[in-house]
């Protein structure tokens, strides 16, 4: 018996059949080996639109092959127009899959030290192509992400798809909103510029008022008492690494009891009390192959354009602002946006019981609402107060967002408010927007904006002016004074200062900006 | 399901080619953010000069005296501070190792004042971070442009340039202390007065510092003989005179035409020519 025998099946069929229709016959076993079951032959079928044979031959992949093996052989045909799910479940697990593969691109050129964080950002854009498009991209993801998660589990509640036999979907999803929020924040912190620290050090100041624990838990994350080399390296491992993984588990969780229980009818389809997402008869099944497939594709591609459209010529570009610096607090610092409700109601009182005790409750309820809210019926008509509570929820965290916002209930000086108005600490703002020649050297005053020799300057004064105005009850007689000067080549200080007479004269502390010929912030 | 399918190719299409357009317009961009990003720089480092610095070397770099160095000063920059001391790198690595380290012992030329010059580099146990000090070495590098120009900008309200006429006007009497001078305001030392042949960028005008072994002054006085000479001089002086004014007419072997600035026809007066001449005839 030989040990070893090789055996190339072309060799004979060439014997036999001749080269050409060997060739052919090999080619068509490799395609049926990759796509696990799919001929050439059946794919020309499926592209010319024909239905499937019976047995349909086109669920074998389901059955041998491993990515297709995660997803059911057919769906009710009611789930797949664009109610009731918009899609939103699948454009979330995208957007997982497109910042894990944009993440990648940018750890390329990134280092989590403070040292050099920001310098790495700065080269990322300066000297990589791409690096900009990329890095638009990953941040414009993770926005998108954040609130699509939100509008998938708005339209969950909606639609009733939370109740029995799916409370469990929903308290795994609930996990998922955490990881995503999480993943979002601690994102936040890695291109170490001032909006990054000042972002997070908010946010871990509201996590330091927990009872008991929030210190502990605090000065584990933040490996300090201040965010320093040791934080960034821990908030970096845990968004490329801890809380993916975390999140790809979850999400695996997620779909899994998604799928055993069958995606959820609108709520008319079936009769009260009935679930028939697993029942689905065989006239109204629309097979994965070709037609689940091509809509999630085609979603998948629209999606993806939009979003290049956006960071390209739509010109939606991830902020950086100057390296972070613990010695400098902007005016105004605020949590990222979806963390601004906290935010506001911190404004509303007791730091504990605004900030820790009263969320806390809230998103606990959130997990357990499927298990305490058992009304039967998922119709829109038998939920009146189900769906008016969720109107009203959105209507509060709104407006908890506004207040979380510095235009509510945050006193500063109204003199220090008009100036960084005109140059903000977090952001290019009308001043330096303005391009360097539109800025005469000279002494301009607010009130006199219309008689200012450049349209750009003019532009400046009117809203230094207008601002002045604002708070005239505060600024008595107020006079807003510029002073331009050049005292470089290509370089200019405008220094701002208000004087006004409210029970005697006062003036506000000078501000000093300096603009650069090349600095470039119009563009 | 066609539809879906073209449609979904459109997409795709559209989005490889608005990828395509950003690709041709990439090296702009970085470019563009380079340049941008420097004059962020410079803006950041102009806020850290006020807070940190203008207390010893004063609001505009002029130096206070009996405080510090002015450091926005022609000699920083043309080199001609760094001859006293022997420095061969660039003006940017001395100022930045100046701000980052400090001088914590005082260097021969500056030991008059009281107080030493900081280290401001968290590395080596200053305040700032090393980005910060970034910045105010380009502020600071801001300047030398300006500061270079300087010498033009002292010139008296009845200043006539001498032109580039070998013979019109006739020049006074020079002054030998005063053309010493000149040729450190002017920068000449920059690229005549480099101990190390190598790298000095111009003919070096010591006898000790010119692979001939032989001083400006010999040279001036017999190369206008030489058969090779293509210039016009008949006299130590006017070859002297066309070597300053008309750089090109004639290129010392082996330097190349264009190094030597054509600047100094407009710049110096009759005086200050004839004032370096006479201070290049008594070089041995
Ligand atoms: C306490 C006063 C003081 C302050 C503040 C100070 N300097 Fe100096 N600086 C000096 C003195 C004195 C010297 C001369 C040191 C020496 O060589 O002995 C000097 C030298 C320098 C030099 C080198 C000049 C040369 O020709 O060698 C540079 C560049 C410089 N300073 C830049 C700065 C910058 C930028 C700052 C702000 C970050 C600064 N200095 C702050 C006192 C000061
Ligand atoms: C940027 C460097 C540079 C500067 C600054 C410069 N020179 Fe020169 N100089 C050269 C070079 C290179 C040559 C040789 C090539 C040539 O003749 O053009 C030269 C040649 C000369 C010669 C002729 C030397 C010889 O060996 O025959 C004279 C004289 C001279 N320079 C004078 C001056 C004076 C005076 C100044 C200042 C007012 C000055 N140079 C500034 C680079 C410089
Ligand atoms: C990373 C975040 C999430 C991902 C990737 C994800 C993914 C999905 C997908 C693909 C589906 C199937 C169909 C669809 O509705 O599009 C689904 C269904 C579902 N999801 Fe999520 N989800 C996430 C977060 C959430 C959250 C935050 C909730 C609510 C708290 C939630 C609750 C549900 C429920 C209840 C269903 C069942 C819907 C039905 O059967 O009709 N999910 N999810």
């Amino acid at each position: 018996m030989a040990l070893f025998k090789l055996h190339v099946p072309i060799l004979d069929d060439i014997k036999t059949k001749g080269w050409r229709s060997a060739l052919v016959a090999t080619v068509d076993q490799t395609v049926e080996r990759i796509t696990a079951g799919i001929n050439i032959g059946e794919i020309r079928s499926i592209l010319r639109g024909e239905a499937p044979r019976r047995p349909n031959p086109r669920v074998k992949p389901h059955a041998d092959g491993f990515w297709m093996h995660m997803r059911p052989t057919f769906f009710h045909e009611q789930v797949m127009s664009l109610y009731p799910t918009f899609r939103l479940g699948w454009l979330t697990t995208y957007m997982l899959v497109f910042e894990t593969i944009t993440g990648l691109f940018l750890m390329l050129w990134y280092t989590p030290s403070p040292d050099i964080a920001y310098t790495n950002m700065l080269s990322l854009l300066s000297n990589v192509p791409f690096g900009l498009f990329m890095r638009d991209l990953h941040r414009l993801g993770a926005e998108l992400m954040v609130m699509l998660v939100l509008l998938h589990m708005l339209r969950t509640f909606v639609t009733g798809s939370y109740k029995k036999p799916r409370q469990f979907t929903w308290f795994t999803g609930g996990v998922l909103l955490l990881l995503t929020l999480f993943l979002s924040f601690s994102g936040y912190l890695l291109p170490w510029d001032q909006l990054a620290l000042w972002a997070v050090t908010i946010g871990a100041s509201m996590a330091e008022a927990t009872p008991v624990v929030g210190r502990e838990v605090n000065l584990l994350v933040r490996g300090g008492a201040d965010i320093g080399a040791n934080g960034l390296l821990r908030f970096y491992l845990l968004h490329v690494f801890a809380l993916p993984l975390i999140a790809f588990i979850f999400v695996g969780v997620h779909y899994y009891k998604v799928i055993i229980h069958g995606h959820s009818l609108p709520p008319g389809a079936e009769k009260v009390g009935e679930d028939t997402a697993r029942k689905v008869p065989m006239e109204r099944r629309l097979y994965f192959l070709p037609d689940v497939m091509t809509r999630e594709l085609f979603w998948t591609v629209g999606w993806l354009a939009l979003m290049v459209f956006m960071v390209t010529w739509g010109g939606w570009h991830a902020p950086l602002e100057p390296h972070a610096d613990s010695q400098i607090t902007p005016l105004h610092t605020t949590a990222p946006w979806y963390f601004l409700w906290l935010q506001g109601m911190l404004k509303l009182g007791d730091k504990v019981f605004f900030g820790v005790i009263l969320p806390g409750i809230l998103s606990g309820l959130l997990f357990v609402m499927p298990y305490l809210e058992v009304g039967p019926s998922r119709r829109y008509a038998d939920r009146r107060i189900g769906l008016s509570i969720a109107a009203l929820t959105i209507v509060i965290m709104s407006v908890l967002t506004f207040m979380g916002t510095p235009y509510y209930g945050v006193s500063s000086s109204p003199d220090q408010e008009v100036l960084t108005t005109l140059a903000p600490q977090t952001h290019p703002g009308l001043l330096r927007g303005t391009a360097y020649d539109e800025l005469p050297v000279g002494e301009w005053v607010a009130s006199g904006w219309n008689n200012a020799p450049s349209q750009g300057l003019q532009a400046v004064l009117q809203l230094y002016n207008q601002e002045i105005e604002r708070y005239a009850d505060q600024l008595v007689n107020a006079k807003g004074k510029m002073s331009i000067t050049e005292i470089q080549a290509g370089l200019k200080q405008v220094t701002m200062q208000v004087e006004w007479e409210n029970n005697g004269a006062h003036a506000s502390e000078p501000l000093t900006v300096y603009l650069h010929r090349d600095s470039a912030y119009e563009h | 399901m066609i539809t879906r399918v073209a449609l979904g190719t459109v997409f795709m299409v559209a989005t490889l080619m608005i990828v395509s357009f950003t690709a041709i317009d990439e090296p702009a961009r970085m470019a563009q953010f380079e340049s941008g990003y420097h004059g962020r720089s410079v803006e950041a480092g102009a806020a850290l000069y006020a807070n940190n610095c203008a207390t010893c070397h004063g609001p505009d770099g002029k130096g206070i005296a009996g405080r510090a160095p002015a450091i926005n000063a022609a000699d920083l920059y043309n080199g001609t501070r760094f001859k006293e001391i022997g420095w061969s790198g660039t003006t940017h690595d001395y100022v930045h190792g100046a701000i980052a380290g400090g001088r914590p012992r005082a260097s021969a030329a500056f030991a008059d004042y009281p107080q030493r010059m900081p280290t401001w580099s968290r590395e080596f146990g200053g305040p700032l971070r090393p980005d910060q000090v970034n910045n105010i070495v380009d502020f600071v590098m801001n300047w030398e442009e300006t500061a270079l120009l300087e010498v033009v900008a002292e010139k008296p309200s009845d200043f006539v340039a001498v032109g580039l006429d070998l013979k019109d006007p006739v020049l006074p009497k020079g002054d030998v202390a005063h053309g010493e001078k000149l040729t450190q305001t002017y920068g000449c030392v920059a690229c005549h007065m480099n101990p190390d042949m190598n790298v000095a960028p111009g003919p070096g005008w010591p006898a000790k510092y010119y692979s001939g072994g032989v001083s400006i002054a010999e040279r001036a006085a017999t190369r206008f003989t030489a058969a090779d000479y293509t210039g016009n001089a008949t006299s130590a002086e006017e070859y002297l005179r066309e070597s300053i004014l008309q750089t090109n007419v004639y290129v010392v072997p082996p330097y190349v035409a264009n190094i030597m600035p054509k600047i100094y026809g407009e710049q110096m007066a009759a005086q200050d020519l004839a004032d370096v001449i006479a201070y290049l005839q008594t070089i041995k």
